[in-house]
């Protein structure tokens, strides 16, 4: 299964260079400087992939042992077939909460420098610790997260491999993870192809739309670089969540945010939209301000936004034609988009090119977990 | 002397904030200078309003991280707040390595926990069995915003004098509650006593020397000794609770936790090597409701515990020295275990502990956006 997540790539750069090499002369069409097409995914020096490793964070990044409740694994909320993420406006919840946030797709993370929503996590390893920890999603205790994985005998094997441990410990399970997503990742969509200098890769409507992409429709002011992204935060007036009007789960989530990151007792009385980048900074020019999101891979990852009020990629089009929207955070809302006066052709034509930035969807099957067992006892 | 008038002990109160009320009645009451120290419980002074507000909260399986159990899952009205089972369930996905301990008479302890790890008040204890990972993992953060979102806690929190509902507000009734826990009505305070009862409380307090250690109203010394109770050998065998031992071993600092198959009891609270292997004496009220026995259930009946101290308890190095075999015929043995028996009174299955059922459902805050947070 894995193998159609690796070998594509390969073939299709070089049937792309070869087709390069005999064609291209005819008449070759510019590539805009600001985008690029996605190279190899980062290989940390701290935590540098191997095989072995990947393997392990597989089988880690299924399984629930890490969670409170023993059930809650990655893939809780990051499911392989609804895009790597979860197919909802807001990801699932612990049970008996509900999350409050859209669940971002796995696909492509590696080479993300923040990840969540407002930039908490700097490394796929630290994010995949404040998962497995947090109250509304994986709900988890290091100590006994650890201590689970004690107990699997195939774990102890492969920790001890991997990582030169007496007995598993949490901080490489979280490595491993990060190991394996490094390896989710996808660089020969059409749109690498065609960046690669095969001017067929796009057919003439993906390419008008890569031309307002970069052009009048402006998003490569932020959607930029080869992660069509460049990481920064803004404010683009995204509706606040509906289900804040109408789920009590949702409510007392929203508060609990509010509470455990830390406003002041009259912030947390006063909002009803979530502050983002605020929250890290505490700066009120931050209020409402979310990390730009990569758009590969977005074919198969409705609904968008970071609480995924937008519930298709024409919706997003829309939105942005209209010049964003509103939330209660007006004051910070980005000067950076306007009303595009955009007509339903280039609205298709940008909604085309966009689709051009996944390739094949990625899917893998659930590995068997590694069972439990007693602990023999110690012989010192 | 099987049967204590009341009078007697009404003001030989253990606790100290009564210590001064004492002290001032000495001279208008008569106490004898040989006055046992065995009586009824005497009930805890306690705000109502309170009380009630952490009745309900004990039985709200809200106060979970999942919302799958309360503090009386494991805690159940109908066995003087046990469950009737040998080692804990514990939380979701874990099983716990020891017996629920009774709560009656819980907020006159001087410790908690089997080990005795908790040393300074109910609200900590409080505190600990929500949180901790094993109990009932809950981010009291969370636990506050659903309170909050429950009219009904909204108005009690209110007629408690605790203003908005707060996780510090929830620990202090749920205390308050806890300090109401008390024993009534047993055959030993109430004088209705058989000729065997009778018998068995005088092997209690003199041959077989069970008051060494099971004394005053509660029958407990509230320290920890060492009697041998053998290992359950299921906390070992069953990886669910042996990784809940790892979980607690760590967190408690115990050295090479991955290779201890004991446990290690009042150890964790000075690491001192004649700590280990000691438990806090258990109060006897209500035995009846509370089998199996000790702290890691490992006795069925009371016969079975009066047989182990008849051989002097089990087998360990750091066994007190004051347990030895006692040589009870069986008639003195049946004796100790009417005795034993007398020390239950009423069940807590009824309202004044147990509201019954409660609505958990959470209503929607309809006009949201007007309300403040």
């Amino acid at each position: 299964m894995k193998n159609r997540i690796y070998f594509p790539f390969a073939a299709v750069v070089m049937v792309a260079s070869s087709i390069a090499a005999f064609v291209a002369p005819v008449q070759a069409q510019e590539r805009p400087a600001m985008l690029a097409p996605l190279g190899d995914p980062p290989n940390p020096a701290d935590n540098p992939t191997t095989p072995e490793k990947v393997e392990l964070g597989e089988l880690l990044f299924f399984d629930g042992r890490l969670s409170g409740n023993g059930a809650m694994p990655c893939s809780a909320c990051h499911l392989p077939d609804a895009g790597w993420d979860f197919p909802e406006k807001i990801s699932l919840g612990y049970p008996g909460t509900t999350h409050w946030r859209n669940s971002q797709t796995i696909v492509n993370s590696a080479y993300y420098g923040k990840l969540f929503w407002a930039g908490s996590s700097k490394s796929l390893e630290g994010q995949a610790r404040s998962a497995a920890r947090g109250g509304v999603a994986g709900n988890g205790e290091d100590d006994m997260m650890e201590a689970r994985l004690a107990f699997v005998p195939e774990y102890r094997k492969r920790f001890k491999s991997v990582f030169g441990d007496t007995w598993p410990n949490i901080r490489h399970a979280y490595m491993a993870i990060a190991a394996f997503e490094r390896t989710l990742v996808q660089t020969d969509t059409p749109f690498d192809t065609y960046m690669r200098g095969d001017d067929k890769a796009l057919d003439a409507s993906q390419k008008r739309g890569l031309d307002l992409f970069t052009g009048k429709a402006g998003c490569a002011q932020c959607h930029s670089g080869a992660m069509l992204s460049n990481e920064k935060y803004y404010n683009l007036g995204v509706p606040p969540y509906d289900g804040w009007e109408t789920d009590a789960l949702a409510q007392i989530t929203f508060r609990f945010e509010l509470y455990a990151k830390g406003v002041t007792q009259d912030k947390y009385k006063k909002y009803k939209d979530d502050p983002g980048y605020y929250f890290r900074t505490k700066q009120v020019a931050d209020l409402g301000k979310f990390r730009v999101p990569s758009l590969r891979y977005t074919k198969y990852t409705a609904p968008y936004m970071h609480n995924g009020m937008l519930a298709s990629l024409a919706d997003v089009v829309d939105f942005y034609n209209a010049g964003g929207g509103e939330n209660e955070f007006s004051a910070t809302k980005t000067k950076l988009i306007k009303p595009l006066g955009l007509n339903d052709k280039e609205k298709a034509d940008l909604v085309a090119f966009i689709e051009s930035l996944s390739g094949d969807r990625m899917v893998m099957e659930q590995p068997d977990l590694p069972p439990s067992e007693p602990l023999p006892a110690s012989s010192n | 002397m099987a049967r204590v008038p009341i009078g007697q002990n009404l003001f030989k109160s253990r606790g100290a904030l009564l210590a001064p009320i004492m002290v001032a009645l000495m001279g208008t009451m008569s106490v004898p200078a040989n006055a046992d120290d065995f009586g009824p419980v005497k009930s805890m002074e306690v705000n109502r309003d309170l009380a009630d507000l952490g009745k309900r909260l004990f039985y709200d399986e809200r106060l979970s991280g999942d919302t799958s159990l309360a503090c009386a899952t494991c805690h159940q009205p109908d066995k003087a707040f046990t469950d009737g089972k040998a080692l804990s369930d514990a939380y979701t996905g874990s099983s716990h390595f020891r017996n629920t301990p009774t709560l009656a008479n819980v907020g006159q302890r001087a410790a908690w926990f089997h080990d005795g790890r908790l040393g300074t008040n109910l609200n900590d204890v409080t505190r600990e069995s929500i949180t901790e990972t094993y109990f009932m993992n809950m981010d009291m953060r969370i636990m506050q915003e659903r309170l909050k979102q429950d009219p009904v806690y909204v108005e009690m929190f209110e007629k408690a004098g605790k203003g908005t509902p707060s996780n510090g507000g929830a620990r202090s009734a749920i205390q308050e509650f806890l300090k109401s826990i008390t024993s009534s009505g047993a055959p030993f305070d109430t004088g209705d006593l058989s000729a065997s009862a009778k018998a068995g409380f005088e092997l209690f307090k003199g041959k077989a020397s069970c008051a060494e250690c099971h004394t005053g109203p509660r029958f407990t010394d509230d320290q920890p000794h060492n009697t041998g109770v053998p290992e359950n050998p299921d906390i070992w065998s069953e990886p669910d609770r042996h990784v809940t031992f790892v979980t607690y071993a760590k967190f408690m600092g115990v050295e090479n936790y991955m290779n201890v198959r004991r446990d290690l009891g009042a150890y964790v609270r000075d690491h001192r090597q004649e700590s280990a292997g000691k438990f806090m004496t258990p109060t006897l009220r209500e035995l009846t409701y509370t089998a199996p026995y000790m702290h890691n259930g490992t006795m069925a009946s009371l016969a079975d515990v009066v047989e182990f101290y008849n051989k002097g308890g089990g087998n360990s190095a750091n066994k007190d020295k004051r347990l030895h075999p006692l040589n009870l015929t069986d008639e003195e043995k049946s004796n100790l275990v009417d005795f034993l028996t007398s020390l239950s009174g009423n069940s807590f299955d009824v309202p004044s502990y147990n509201p019954g059922e409660i609505d958990t459902d959470y209503p929607v805050i309809v006009d949201w956006r007007q309300q403040k947070n």
